[in-house]
């Protein structure tokens, strides 16, 4: 009997997931053996992986923050991962009691411990769905019933598009992504760019990913410009995560070795 | 003791120094989500508690684990997080806050050991806690995915055995229930029943209202059956065939109850998009125990019995005999070896006589087929000649019939003057032949055979149904001096509008008029047949035809016949049918 297209895939936590990887370099536990080995490994390859990791997820805090700031009460957050420490709905919420979180992300073990850690919380949702699939993010009835895409919303795309492959288009998904949403809303992205890394370093870190279940595609800063199409960049624009409006200015120490890059547009 | 040190402004100043250089060391340890000023904050408070801790007395374990907690609580969760907040306590805390005392350095390092305590403690217990949530997470999403499997595989299933249109069980699901009523243990003094269903007429609805409204009306149908059979397993087997499988009867009329109900159901009119159909269905019913028989030869067995269904005329149910199978199988078999029997000579004649009966001479004989079956014997026409006449073989045999039958009348002219003439029937194919003219003049001509030397017999319901073309094939055969007989008259209408118009010299009277004669003659029935007969003599004679009466068994039959004035007879009284060499001998 051949497989039906629509049969589930099983769980295979035997492969590591960058979901739980990231976990690791942000110092969780939040992860099995087969996720640490690899982190070990990439942490090898490039020991200051995991301040980078810290880095983004800073990169993370500040925009929500900016964003409540500016307004926004609802967040769509794709590629979510583990929602430890630091995630969107504590520091929204925390800053704007109303503020609503709709969580997407492609590992069903993410998405079942973040339903574990979200139960109770009437004002945030998780789906499980791949970025790939824009349509299904926008249409799912979860995300429809919590997010009102009549007001702005904030896209969170922080550090996942460098695993989606060219082949898959990016920027389409953008663009559908995108579309529904009404002027004021925000896309807040960040992704992994190999500008500033030895050939070496960044072969080690594709070939320790390429055996996770999500391969690593790095991309260049105009590459990951033209995802903001459509967007009027916030202040500083596009940058190194730590560069991004930091809490002090010891923050940006180091910087240009921070691998992520990132920034903030705004719908007009 | 000197228990606080310095001014209050100093002592802020030296908190907030100490407070920036401890955030400081435990930068990048591992992530807070905090900005610097507030992680800051929340350390200079935590140099409070150092502080008061320091300097209690009694000297408190609690408030140095409760410290270690703390800084885990805020996420400075790592080994490096301990070390480094351990060095900087240690290096820092005493000067940047300016305290002394002669057992300063001893209190400190108290502290620190209860801080490091707490922290390890509750650094493990965090980490316990996140292994437990993360495979717990994991457990739950295989449970997920696994029963989303099992979802997707009944699915899946519920697709691979049933019919997409009607939703009902298909031919692999009720080839599996089938074949599991024989698997299954103790098939001893079990019994199943089956019922194959085919529409009738589906085809026309079909071509006439639509493919569309056609499985519309399928999908009409599976739910009656569904609705009105309870629990039998109702397959769609494909097109408009269903079957149904009833386990477990204990007679044949369990079976014979659900056909019933399957025919009332299927016969219920049906309104299908907007038209209202009314369909029937014809059954094919199989019950019999489930020891010695086979999934294979039920359904075998119940596909025949459709058809017989079928054939008696639809709408209805048929029952499996075996006695009918076997019987159809044996013609079927002897259809089949037909063509070659009778290319290896497996055919010969015998010869009844045909007695004049007022001098007792030797009129004619009849040529009678047989059948020298290498296997069954001696086959008698009624054994072949209804397969020959339905597989066409009837015009080739009947030829052969002819030819044979003038070869032996050449023979037992040459033997005597006074030989008989030979009688051969004629069926209906043969008569409708156009070469019938021909190879009768071709044979004629052939053996020198003096045309009234033959006769040939046609059947009064043959010549009912003959057309103007075969009517004019008998008139030119006549015209050859042929005789033409009609045998079996008084069997069907006896029209006698036709006796007149057609070239006919003879009649044979039915056999079952002279069996009348057997009786006494006192007998009225027997009497009454008598009369009948004498009525056909009569009549016969008036048109210049003879008459010959078949199956005369008794000399009594023979005698009445001959006082009402009949022509000759044929029968076991006057010789059965026999070889040509004891025909010849009574020459």
């Amino acid at each position: 009997m051949r497989r039906p297209d629509w049969a589930p895939e099983s769980i295979d936590i035997e492969r590591p997931s960058v979901a739980r990887m990231y976990d690791y370099y942000l110092g969780g536990s939040h992860n099995f053996a087969v996720d640490r080995k690899a982190a070990q490994a990439l942490i090898a390859a490039i020991p200051e992986a995991p301040l980078m990791a810290q880095a983004n997820r800073a990169f993370l805090r500040r925009s929500v923050r900016y964003l409540v700031e500016a307004g926004v009460r609802q967040f769509l957050d794709i590629g979510s991962g583990i929602p430890t420490v630091g995630n969107v709905h504590e520091i929204a919420q925390q800053a704007a009691p109303d503020a609503r979180v709709a969580y997407v992300d492609v590992d069903p073990v993410a998405v079942a411990h973040s339903r574990e850690i979200l139960s109770g919380n009437d004002r945030a949702v998780v789906v499980q769905e791949d970025i790939r699939h824009p349509e299904r993010i926008l249409d799912h009835p979860d995300v429809r019933k919590l997010i009102n895409f009549d007001q702005p919303v904030a896209l969170m795309v922080v550090a996942v598009l460098h695993f989606v492959p060219d082949a898959a288009q990016p920027a389409q998904i953008l663009k559908t992504l995108r579309a529904p949403l009404v002027p004021g809303s925000y896309l807040a992205l960040s992704q992994a760019t190999h500008e500033g890394r030895t050939d070496e370093e960044r072969e080690q870190a594709i070939a320790i990913y390429q055996r996770t279940d999500s391969p690593l595609s790095y991309r260049a800063r105009d590459e990951v410009a033209k995802f903001f199409h459509g967007f009027e960049m916030v202040e500083p624009g596009l940058v190194w995560v730590p560069e991004w409006r930091p809490d002090t200015p010891e923050g940006v120490e180091g910087a240009e070795s921070a691998v992520y890059i990132g920034g903030v547009g705004r719908l007009t | 003791m000197n228990g606080q040190h310095g001014g209050p402004l100093a002592a802020r100043v030296g908190y907030a120094t100490f407070a920036r250089a401890w955030a400081k060391s435990i930068t990048g340890t591992s992530y807070m989500p905090v900005t610097q000023a507030e992680l800051e904050a929340f350390l200079e408070s935590l140099t409070v508690r150092l502080v008061d801790a320091l300097f209690a007395e009694p000297f408190s374990l609690r408030r140095g684990y409760q410290i270690g907690a703390d800084l885990v609580a805020a996420h400075i969760a790592s080994a490096e997080g301990l070390g480094r907040t351990i060095e900087v306590i240690d290096l820092r805390l005493l000067r940047d806050l300016g305290l002394s005392g002669d057992d300063m350095r001893d209190r400190l390092a108290r502290v620190l050991g209860t801080v490091a305590i707490g922290y390890a403690r509750a650094l493990r217990d965090r980490t316990l806690d996140e292994q437990e949530s993360i495979r717990r997470a994991a457990l739950v999403a295989r449970e997920q995915a696994e029963h989303a499997l099992r979802e997707s595989e009944a699915r899946f299933r519920h697709q691979a055995t049933h019919d997409p249109l009607t939703d009902l069980p298909n031919r692999t699901l009720f080839t599996e229930r089938l074949d599991a009523v024989f698997g299954r243990q103790g098939t001893a003094g079990r019994r199943l029943g089956l019922c194959f269903v085919d529409l009738d007429g589906f085809k026309m609805v079909n071509d006439t209202l639509g493919h569309h409204i056609g499985d519309l009306l399928l999908v009409s149908v599976a739910e009656r059956l569904r609705r009105g059979l309870g629990t039998h397993l109702v397959a769609r087997m494909g097109g408009d065939e269903f079957v149904i499988l009833v386990e477990d009867t204990t007679c044949t009329d369990d079976v014979l109850k659900v056909a019933d109900a399957a025919l009332a159901a299927i016969t219920e009119p049906s309104i299908v998009d907007g038209h209202e159909l009314r369909v029937a269905a014809s059954i094919g019913v199989v019950e019999r125990p489930v020891e010695g028989t086979s999934p294979r030869e039920v359904m075998r067995d119940a596909d025949i019995t459709l058809h017989w269904a079928k054939t008696a005329g639809k709408g209805r149910w048929a029952l499996f005999d075996s006695d009918r199978n076997q019987r159809e199988l044996t013609r079927y078999a002897l259809s089949s070896a037909m063509p070659a029997a009778l290319e290896r000579g497996e055919f010969c004649l015998d010869y009844q006589p045909l007695v004049s009966l007022t001098d007792g001479a030797l009129l004619g004989v009849e040529a009678l087929v047989r059948w020298r079956h290498p296997q069954l014997g001696v086959l008698r026409p009624d054994h072949f000649i209804g397969l020959a006449e339905e597989t066409g073989l009837i015009v080739r045999l009947g030829g052969w019939v002819l030819a044979e039958a003038c070869r032996q009348a050449r023979r037992w002219a040459d033997v005597s003057p006074t030989a008989p003439f030979v009688s051969v029937n004629l069926a209906v194919p043969q008569v409708r032949e156009p070469e019938l003219v021909d190879q009768v003049t071709a044979l004629l001509h052939e053996h020198s055979l003096p045309p009234d030397r033959l006769q040939l017999e046609i059947t009064e319901s043959a010549m009912m149904s003959t057309d103007d073309e075969s009517v004019g094939t008998l008139r030119s055969l006549a015209d050859l001096g042929v005789r033409v007989a009609i045998d079996d008259f008084g069997t069907g209408y006896s029209n006698l509008s036709y006796l007149s118009k057609l070239p006919v010299c003879e009649l044979k009277v039915a056999g079952s008029f002279v069996e009348g004669l057997r009786a006494p003659a006192a007998d009225p029935a027997s009497l009454t047949d008598e009369r009948i007969l004498a009525t056909l003599v009569s009549l016969a004679h008036t048109l210049d035809l003879t008459v010959t009466a078949e199956g005369v068994e008794t000399a009594n039959q023979a005698d009445r016949l001959r006082a009402i004035g009949c022509d000759a007879a044929q029968g076991w009284h006057f010789g059965r049918p026999s070889s040509p060499s004891d025909v010849e001998a009574l020459l």
